[in-house]
């Protein structure tokens, strides 16, 4: 057996060199220009596609794997040239999240436009590295997994040298500590986030090439290799280069051993197979230990920062924009035929579930993406409440969304220390975990089948998607399930909006604006926050129910991580800080009313849209942070309309609070500047 | 050498400091005194780029420097120590010597000879260093730079006046021998006043006082009057 | 007659660097006291000490109970209230509604009761004067990011004011301001004071701080080094010599003998 082990850990090595590459390209783009970049996975994917695609003679002409690779770097190349001037630039003083949603936005594009291109299938590809065996103490396994391991350490070794020895790795450091001092002295902080940005490109190049030994390329694994990626650069406080190297290929090695466990008899089984999903638990309890341990200290960038999250205006008479257009949709609901019914209804449900981003993002201030995981949670509940136990609608939905709110408070006690972008990876890898442990799982979730759902009835009247009222449109779903869909919305909207002009809502709002001077002023922060956490969860867990009810079974795939970014994506682009920024998002998200119009009239997929809005969500950080739908409502409200001055045109630290005279003092002074998600941790900085 | 004009500029609407009109020549050190919060650091952001006047002319070497980003500004000969120092805590004495923008020659030289002490500290990250070396540190590095121009922000803050009293005379004896401009804000007046040959007080962003640093060595009433009681003491004790 | 701040042997290090060492203060009941000190003597160490948001040792007593051991948002609450240097407004809510921040402790029931009936929170009497008080009625629907500087340090304070303060702490609220705001501002928290409101006044006006404190602490180097009234300090020599700089604390006697006549003509 421990040999066994052995070759597994050893075989490990191929994939855990994979994520180690990954978090040197999320460590090379944090030292370069502070972006938090969610992207690196997909575009090690297009590197990887490109490689196929040369190698195999996809475009008619077959390269040698020599020209091949070098084409394949010269590409990655270009689009880290191409992703430095489109993202990185434009967004150079926005506030850290802004950043981090528009590699979000990057990563739905590259995905969208590789499925496009080249379908959702897997092709092999041609291994750039020999096929041999290696004897190590007794035990044989392809050599391969130790070429991968050898050349991202050659790789990582190059980086720290050039960031040791260089002018170029010295002003890196320098302009990463403080981007305001490194101009003083004449440094171009561009310069250096462009040759980091370069060298991120290329050392994706190397990950997408090198994935060709250990898999085929397909539109999804590498681009979730980020979650791991993340994880190993975070061990490296996204700062140390050998350190994330090291964390990779030992997330590598233990998912490998994991993998060899699993066949044991001992291990846990699930409906007889082993049970799925424990490396990506793994991989959560990795990212949860490295960023409550190591996040802390995590530099923080002097940077130069203008604006925050968006203005959250206030609704000025939501129940009047309701009445305008809930009869429309009500009258839709009856008329429109079955295809567009259904699309609406989708759009219904997801505009819920956008809500709920609304509040914890917009309101709050705090980038979740557990939000559709939660909503998962929420209906496979209902699934089995129903199925397992005979307990229907209405418990079934109240039990299910009450364990979302219970859940989402969970999640955001760890929010109290972890904040922004920290939040976005743990929540990103939480819903990784919540999708492949428990909504995968044969037993407790859904297997790959999928779990039945029975239709919502109540007092024996039948409103499900089945039910025998079929409107003018004709077919199903049934216009009385999208009707239940629309007056659910339609509460959670009013409330959402009722929520904003409360105090509670002020009270998030000053959370979010500053939360030093938010408890200065008598607000409880952590209950805030907790509770805005409860909130938004449990309208996500009702979208979730909702989802369940509406397909009269309940998938997995449903609640992928995936998704969950593509949901940011859409509703940054109508408004992430407002009801109709929700509402809107919902209508054009794809799998709404609007992407089946488009598929209707034009013969557009989804990946058309989702590839356009991946791109609109850049445009729209640098253009219009508020976001489509929030200008259309509230643009020209009196005092939104006169576009706040330019603020804080210093870029250096604002005088007069310096105090002491070591690096320890001038951390102090650096923690009560503070970034854009508030300040100093109050909670941490005060109690004990 | 460096000349404003009717400079005015601040945060957001209102200005910190209006119509300053100030001239620094080679060779001169300039110091710039007031209470905190009358503009000073704000006039220096000013004239190093990273605050945008809203009224009024910047020129060095009678160059308008309007559309200069901080980065031209510094490489136009341009140092600034700002206050908080300006150093990076992750580099070594030795890098800080290394960095440079590309083409810009350093000559460390410089460094060791008019502060031999941080030859044996060549190695140690800045953040190691204590306050006094770190000050040294950012006044060396930015010598280093061979600048037309320096600006230095409150050398003193949060030091013991000793330490800065000994990095005072090595920045005029700088200026002298290379022909350097400086201006100098700087709490402690009298330390200001030894090396200093002209003399600006700003007071609420006005310039309230300008002379001769002799002329207040000589009669610091002068200065008292205008730096400890303003015209606001006396307007909030007649009402 | 208790007294509305005390503050014992307050200490905070930042690191090797000890920031404060030991600061006793008092604000007397009805008290305005000015504390002042040259940049970086530890003033908004000290306010954010006494406030919690850092570490100290020592004990604070506010109306003679011990909120040492406090979160900040407690001690607000028991209305220990302070304004900043830096502003630190709500920039995403209106003047309006920052005052409503800091004025309400919405009651569970009427949260909800206001999120499922949507009904708008009333605004509070005290935000309605306290807006009177400083001229802010007309900007109290804007951003505070619309506003002058000037506009911005009156909103802090009146956000301070509508927490309902038992005692205000004030960290530099006349610096940016010019000559005729700063005497203005002056004048409304004498009258502030005279109505009841004890409140420690940080700030680098000399003018002002002198003109209208009861008392004055002077800070330098983390430690007290001068109390008394606004007389006794200036002609303290070790404070101008704080000031003006220390290298000229041996010949304060002769370098600057015309201190004390210079202000006396006041």
């Amino acid at each position: 057996m421990a040999s066994q082990i052995f070759a597994y850990a050893i075989i490990g090595l191929g994939s855990g060199a994979l994520i180690s590459g990954v978090g040197l390209g999320v460590v090379l783009s944090y030292r370069g220009s502070g972006v938090i970049n969610l992207s690196t996975g997909a575009i090690a994917m297009l590197a990887g596609y490109c490689y196929w695609a040369l190698a195999t003679g996809e475009f008619g002409v077959t390269f040698a794997t020599g020209w091949a690779i070098v084409l394949t770097l010269l590409f990655s190349a270009v689009v880290g040239i191409v992703f430095e001037l489109g993202v990185v630039r434009p967004l150079r003083r926005q506030p850290p999240l802004a950043k981090l949603v528009a590699t979000l936005g990057i990563l739905l594009s590259a995905q969208a436009a590789i499925v496009l291109a080249f379908g959702d299938t897997a092709h092999p590809q041609p291994s750039i590295l020999p096929g041999g065996n290696v004897t190590l103490f007794g035990v044989t396994v392809p050599d391969y997994n130790l070429w991968m391991a050898a050349i991202i350490l050659a790789a990582a070794l190059v980086v720290v040298a050039v960031y040791r020895w260089t002018r170029f790795g010295i002003g890196t450091r320098a302009a990463a500590e403080n981007e305001a001092y490194a101009t003083l002295f004449g440094l171009s902080p561009n310069r250096y986030s462009m040759g980091n940005t370069v060298a991120m490109a290329l050392v994706m190049g190397l990950v997408g090439m090198l994935a060709a030994s250990i898999a085929e390329v397909d539109p999804t694994t590498l681009v979730l290799l980020i979650v791991p990626g993340l994880a190993a650069a975070m061990f490296g406080r996204l700062t140390a280069f050998t350190t994330t190297y090291v964390a990779g290929i030992v997330i590598g090695m233990a998912e490998s051993v994991l993998l060899y466990l699993s066949t044991q008899s001992w291990f846990p089984t699930s409906n007889g197979g082993p049970l799925p999903g424990v490396d990506e638990l793994l991989v959560l309890l990795v990212l949860v230990v490295a960023t409550f341990f190591r996040a802390g200290k995590i530099p923080s960038r002097g940077d130069i920062v203008e604006s925050r999250l968006p203005r959250a205006p206030r609704p000025v008479a939501p129940l009047r924009t309701a009445a305008v257009f809930v009869p429309i949709a009500a009258l839709a609901m009856w008329v429109l035929p079955f295809g567009f019914r259904e699309g609406l209804i989708t759009s219904c449900i997801f505009a819920v579930s956008l809500l709920s981003l609304v509040v914890v993002t917009g309101y709050l201030g705090q980038l979740s993406l557990v939000q559709l995981g939660l909503a998962g949670v929420a209906g496979f509940l209902v699934s089995h409440l129903s199925t397992n136990f005979g307990i229907g609608f209405p418990w079934a939905a109240i039990v299910g969304v009450v364990a979302a709110a219970v859940l989402g408070v969970g999640f955001g006690f760890p929010a109290l220390r972890v904040r922004g972008v920290q939040l976005a990876v743990v929540t990103l890898a939480a819903t990784v975990a919540l999708e492949t442990f428990w909504f995968s799982n044969g037993s407790w979730g859904a297997g790959v089948l999928g779990a039945s759902v029975p239709a919502p009835s109540l007092f024996g009247f039948d409103f499900g998607t089945n039910a025998s009222f079929h409107g003018l449109g004709g077919g199903e779903p049934s216009p009385l399930f999208g009707w239940f869909c629309l007056i659910v919305l339609v509460v959670v909207a009013l409330l959402v909006a009722n929520l904003r002009r409360s105090r509670l809502g002020q009270q998030m709002l000053a959370v979010r604006a500053n939360e030093r001077a938010a408890a200065a002023t008598g607000v409880n922060v952590r209950n805030v926050k907790l509770t805005g956490f409860g909130i938004a969860a449990g309208i996500a867990g009702v979208s979730g129910v909702l989802l369940s009810y509406s397909y009269g079974s309940i998938t997995a795939s449903s609640f992928s991580a995936l998704i969950a970014v593509a949901l940011v994506a859409f509703v940054y682009i109508t408004g992430i800080t407002s009801v109709p920024g929700g509402v809107f998002g919902g209508i054009i998200y794809s799998g709404g009313i609007f992407a089946f119009a488009l598929l209707d009239w034009f013969g557009l997929q989804g990946n058309w849209l989702n590839l356009i809005v991946g791109f609109l969500v850049v445009l729209s950080l640098i253009s219009r942070p508020e976001g489509g739908a929030t200008f259309l409502f509230y643009g020209k409200h009196p005092s939104l309309w006169a576009r706040a001055p330019k603020k804080a045109q210093s870029t250096l630290p604002p005088s007069g609070t310096a105090h002491g005279g070591t690096a320890h003092g001038a951390t102090a002074h650096g923690a009560h500047e503070g970034n854009q998600h508030g300040l100093a941790p109050v909670e941490a900085e005060v109690t004990s | 050498m460096l000349s404003l004009e009717k400079v005015s500029a601040g945060y957001g609407q209102s200005d910190v400091i209006r119509d300053i009109d100030l001239e620094v020549r080679p060779g001169e050190i300039v110091t710039l005194l007031g209470p905190n919060g009358a503009g000073k650091t704000t006039t220096l952001r000013v004239i190093s780029g990273h605050v945008k006047q809203s009224r009024g002319t910047v020129r060095l070497k009678g160059h308008d420097l309007a559309h200069l980003s901080p980065t031209q500004r510094a490489r136009a000969g341009i140092a600034h120590v700002p206050e908080g120092r300006g150093i990076f805590f992750g580099l070594t004495v030795a890098e800080h010597l290394r960095l440079g923008y590309r083409g810009e020659t350093i000559d460390p030289k410089v460094v060791y000879t008019y502060f031999p002490a941080l030859r044996e500290l060549r190695d140690r990250p800045a953040g190691l260093l204590s306050g006094g070396e770190q000050q040294m540190l950012a006044v060396a590095r930015n010598l280093a730079r061979s600048p037309e121009l320096l600006l230095l922000d409150e050398l003193s803050l949060g030091l013991a006046p000793l330490l800065v009293e000994g990095l005072l005379p090595v920045v005029r004896d700088y200026s002298r021998e290379r022909n350097c401009g400086v201006l100098l804000v700087e709490q402690h007046v009298p330390l200001a006043l030894e090396v200093a040959d002209h003399c600006y007080v700003l007071s609420h962003g006005d310039v309230v006082l300008h002379e001769p640093a002799e002329r207040l060595r000589d009669d610091p009433e002068l200065l008292v009057e205008s730096y400890l009681g303003g015209s606001a003491a006396k307007e909030t004790l007649a009402t | 007659m208790t007294a509305a701040l005390e503050a014992a042997g307050i200490s905070v290090s930042f690191g090797a660097v000890r920031a404060l060492q030991g600061v006793d203060l008092v604000v007397g009941a009805g008290k305005l006291v000015g504390l002042i000190g040259p940049n970086g003597a530890g003033k908004t160490t000290f306010v954010d000490a006494i406030t919690g948001f850092v570490q100290s040792s020592g004990s604070v007593h506010l109306q003679g109970q011990d909120i040492s051991k406090l979160p900040p948002h407690r001690r607000a609450h028991l209305g220990l209230v302070r304004t900043w240097q830096t502003i630190e407004l709500f920039d995403d809510l209106t003047v309006q509604e920052n005052l409503a921040v800091a004025g309400g402790r919405p009651s569970l029931v009427s949260t909800v009761a206001d999120v499922v009936f949507g009904r708008e929170p009333r605004a509070e009497q005290t935000a309605e004067e306290v807006l009177g008080l400083f001229d802010l009625q007309e900007v109290a629907p804007e951003m505070p990011s619309n506003l002058s500087q000037g506009r911005r340090k009156l909103v802090g304070i009146a956000r301070a004011l509508a927490a309902g303060p038992s005692l205000l702490l004030l960290d530099e609220p006349a610096a940016g301001l010019d000559t005729q705001e700063s005497g203005d501002l002056g004048r409304k928290l004498r009258r502030l004071v005279d109505n009841g409101l004890p409140t420690l006044l940080i700030d680098h006006d000399m003018g002002l701080v002198l003109g209208i404190c009861d008392e004055i602490y002077v800070l330098d180097f983390g430690k007290v080094i001068a109390h008394g009234t606004p007389d006794e300090v200036r002609s303290n020599p070790d404070v101008l010599a704080a000031y003006l700089g220390k290298s000229g604390q041996a010949q304060a006697g002769a370098t600057w003998p015309a201190v004390a006549e210079g202000t006396r003509e006041r």
